[in-house]
């Protein structure tokens, strides 16, 4: 099958291109570019024509940082709902994490995921490696077979390592590998019986803290530890600033450090575990100096954390106050940090300090969320709302559009020191057609993913992946998208989106 | 006895005081007022809410809170069961919101519910068909409690708008405090909370919530104008876990002695919403001192449930009707 994807924003962070035009998909791969003045090929029964009029065609994004379950915890998620999960997110690789049951520890174990995963996957799925046997943060896992067997690199992901010896080991051990380790920066000591981020919201609701420094702590040593070993340190979910500015400090002293961030610590913040109160006493009761004399201080205080929460500087359709206080969904692992973190995090994925945007995607059954807040599972199911929540912060303002579809095609590829998924002509047609402007309500109900924990349920996100290829194959397709034309004109719909004032572009 | 309308038709959980009004605190402890009148009378007993089911779900250890509870609600002649589980829904391996279903079918009107976890009161509220009250929720809150305190202070001050309140002890795991926070700010209160660091926290943290406290860790300054005094329960896994060097350094500095209770003002009052540590966070003869107001709190603590359980009963019967 031959596809012809006419009227797009070709935007390649990869060859440094935006420009409004034609893609052809033959034999799997990229088989020509048209501008807008270029004659088509002749329309037949083999070609099929997808109208992109005012979408993006970006190249497939990779995800360094997804739980798929399989094999141990199938009724959250499999490798097959996980990998279409991933095809609707825009996701052509994703990389997954070996906190399974059994861990992906052993040659075995990772053939076979590496085979289930070729049966049953829509997108390509790359296998990390437990560091350590059985993720105890003890013995070093076989690397050089786990290579062999094709790991592309090695976490304890969810169980830090605490032992710094031991890590001290495995990235020496993984330089031979040429492998990043990739490291859950967590000092367990420091935030024994967490629940969320310890500040303002968590003294207010009593709720143990997970304070910043405890992941900062981790972050300082392992840098150390990378400088010493001259290992690949990739640092997973940062969600601090002072994390941010530990790695800034790092690369600037030429130590090999990526990082990568999640699209919910780019986005949400520890309000949200908040969420809102009952409504107030209606202000029609009473004379004015009564409902002064009600609003005293309590409810003063009340309404000052929700201005506080309507003063972030956050699109008018993110709304923390959807939730009640207390919803398990906003539990996540690192938590959800404040506004300055948000605020470093995207400065730090503008200047190039953090690498990869992340999804962490990390399933769950309802069961493990419906219970008390300090015992529900920690994670975000993430795939389907990761490209929504950059381009909400790309309509904001805070990242430029290049920027955004590098961090999560070419910053993931670098960390895993391969070729960047591309349009070049003759490269495999991985990609994504994105509108951009589409707006839409999050329904957990209507995700792919088994995982139906979000706190974003019912959210209003701008910007939808309307079709996903693989190897020139459609692996997700929004219901009748491209298939007529659309009529939209495309410059004033992309007009603003794209930072024209690029050098490179 | 006339009892006033409540000021908030709305209101059918109780959770914790941070969503409560000033008037509304106000008109419930108007009530308690003649609930602790009914509980005066030779037989001290009501038909108000008969009828009515209340389970105490208690799933942490606690004698005077639950029997407070029952106290409360067999006063009003409602039907009590009490529901005790020792640890947490997860390691009894039912989950709470199946216990609170199965209570619910069986005809549960208002669940009373004490947890080890914060937000837990929140959970049910979520899923609750009926009303819940809240005994006290892991670190997070204890309206009941504050209420009692509130009615105590005053009772026994007249008014509660800008006096000087002292919390002393370990605030950062304290509901007891976060409650009282939300209530004695909302009268109009001034508070002052006083705690080694290792039992605070960081200070800008309480003050993003309530910009008025006054922080200061010696209890001697604090206590210089202090019209009443609220010390807290020092359990012994704070040291243990490393946040004090010893509960005798603990006890010099931060207990309240005779010798500061004759320091401060004449006539402040000492509360404590109990059990006592005596000799840890307050001297023996400090809890029997003419100015100690632990027993009367403990007798508050009924009236002001009564008064609870008989505006949330109101509001069911309302809705139901």
């Amino acid at each position: 099958m031959r596809y012809l994807i006419t009227h797009g924003m070709i935007i390649d962070p990869s060859q440094r291109v935006a420009t409004i035009g034609h893609v052809l998909i033959e034999n799997g791969k990229v088989a020509r570019m048209y501008e807008m003045t270029d004659r088509l090929p002749d329309a037949d029964q083999d070609l099929v024509i997808i109208d992109a009029h005012g979408c993006l065609i970006t190249p497939g994004f990779t995800d360094l940082h997804v739980h798929l379950r399989e094999p141990g915890e199938e009724h959250k998620e499999t490798i097959a709902t996980g990998t279409h999960a991933a095809a609707r997110g825009g996701f052509t690789t994703i990389c997954a994490m070996p906190n399974t049951r059994p861990a992906y520890d052993t040659p075995a174990v990772v053939r076979q995921v590496r085979q289930m995963a070729r049966d049953a996957s829509a997108v390509q799925v790359e296998v990390i490696g437990a560091a350590t046997a059985g993720r105890q943060g003890r013995t070093l896992s076989e690397m050089a077979n786990l290579v062999e067997a094709g790991c592309i690199a090695f976490s304890d992901d969810g169980s830090p390592i605490s032992d710094p010896a031991v890590m001290r080991n495995a990235l020496a051990y993984s330089r031979m590998l040429d492998v990043p380790i990739m490291s859950h920066c967590e000092d367990t000591r420091l935030n024994a019986g967490w629940a969320m981020h310890e500040g303002a919201v968590s003294m207010r609701l009593g709720l143990p803290g997970y304070p910043a420094a405890a992941e900062e702590v981790q972050i300082a040593r392992d840098i150390h530890l990378a400088a010493m070993t001259g290992g690949h340190l990739h640092v997973c979910h940062v969600s601090t600033a002072g994390g941010v500015e530990l790695i800034r400090h790092a690369r600037q002293r030429g130590i090999r450090v990526t990082a990568e961030v999640s699209p919910h610590h780019l986005t949400l913040t520890d309000r949200w575990v908040l969420g809102t109160l009952d409504s107030p006493p209606s202000a029609a009761q009473g004379s004015l100096t009564q409902r002064l004399d009600q609003y005293s201080h309590v409810y003063a205080a009340g309404m000052q954390s929700m201005r506080q929460s309507a003063d972030l500087p956050l699109p008018a359709w993110f709304n923390p106050t959807l939730l009640p206080p207390f919803d398990p969904s906003t539990r996540v692992s690192p938590p959800l940090r404040t506004e300055a973190d948000v605020e470093a995090l995207i400065a730090g994925l503008a200047d190039g300090t953090l690498d990869a945007i992340a999804t962490d995607h990390a399933p769950h059954a309802l069961v493990d969320k419906q219970c008390e807040y300090g015992l529900a599972a920690c994670g975000i199911s993430g795939l389907e709302t990761a490209l929504g929540l950059v381009l909400t912060l790309v309509h904001r303002g805070a990242l430029d559009m290049l920027n955004a579809i590098a961090c999560l095609t070419e910053g993931p590829a670098r960390v895993l020191k391969r070729t960047p998924s591309s349009l070049r002509i003759g490269t495999q047609a991985d990609l994504v057609i994105i509108d951009p402007d589409q707006q839409w309500i999050v329904d957990v109900n209507q995700f792919v993913s088994k995982g139906k924990n979000s706190p974003l349920h019912g959210q209003r996100l701008k910007g939808r992946v309307m079709l996903t290829m693989v190897s020139g194959q459609i692996v997700y397709q929004e219901p009748g998208f491209g298939m007529t034309p659309r009529v939209t004109p495309v410059a004033s719909r992309l007009e603003g989106i794209l930072n024209t004032d690029d050098d490179d572009a | 006895m006339t009892l006033p309308e409540p000021i908030r038709p709305t209101r059918r959980h109780v959770l914790d005081l941070d969503d409560f009004t000033r008037h509304e605190i106000e008109t419930l402890l108007d009530t308690a007022v003649g609930m602790k009148e009914i509980l005066s009378r030779e037989i001290a007993q009501v038909p108000t809410l008969r009828g009515v089911s209340v389970v105490n779900m208690f799933y942490e250890d606690s004698t005077r809170t639950r029997i407070s509870f029952e106290l409360a609600a067999k006063a009003l002649s409602a039907n009590v069961v009490n529901f005790a589980a020792r640890g947490s829904s997860v390691e009894k391996g039912e989950s709470l919101l199946d216990t609170m279903r199965t209570l619910q079918a069986l005809g549960a009107d208002i669940l009373v519910l004490r947890h080890s976890y914060a937000g837990t009161a929140h959970l049910l509220a979520q899923h609750f068909r009926g009303a819940i009250i809240n005994a006290g929720d892991g670190s997070h809150a204890h309206p009941t409690q504050a209420l009692l305190d509130l009615f105590t202070l005053r009772d026994k001050l007249g008014t509660l708008e800008r006096r000087h309140i002292v919390i002393v002890g370990d605030i950062l795991h304290s509901r007891v405090a976060r409650s009282n926070l939300w209530g004695l700010t909302a009268m109009g209160a001034h508070v002052t909370l006083c705690a080694p660091p290792t039992l605070l926290g960081n200070e800008q943290f309480w003050l993003d919530t309530w910009p008025d406290l006054r922080i200061v860790y010696s209890l001697d300054a604090a206590l210089q104008d202090a019209d009443a005094v609220i010390v807290l329960r020092l359990q012994r896994e704070r040291q243990e876990a490393g946040l004090l060097p010893s509960l005798r350094e603990y006890a010099q500095f931060f207990a309240l002695s005779q010798a500061r209770l004759q320091a401060a003002l004449t006539g402040m009052l000492v509360l404590h919403p109990g059990p006592l540590n005596e000799g840890v966070e307050i001297a023996p003869d400090v809890a029997v001192s003419a100015q100690s107001v632990i027993e009367e709190q403990v007798t508050n603590g009924v009236a002001v449930r009564m008064a609870l359980l008989y505006h949330l009963a109101l509001h069911l019967r309302q809705k139901g009707a």
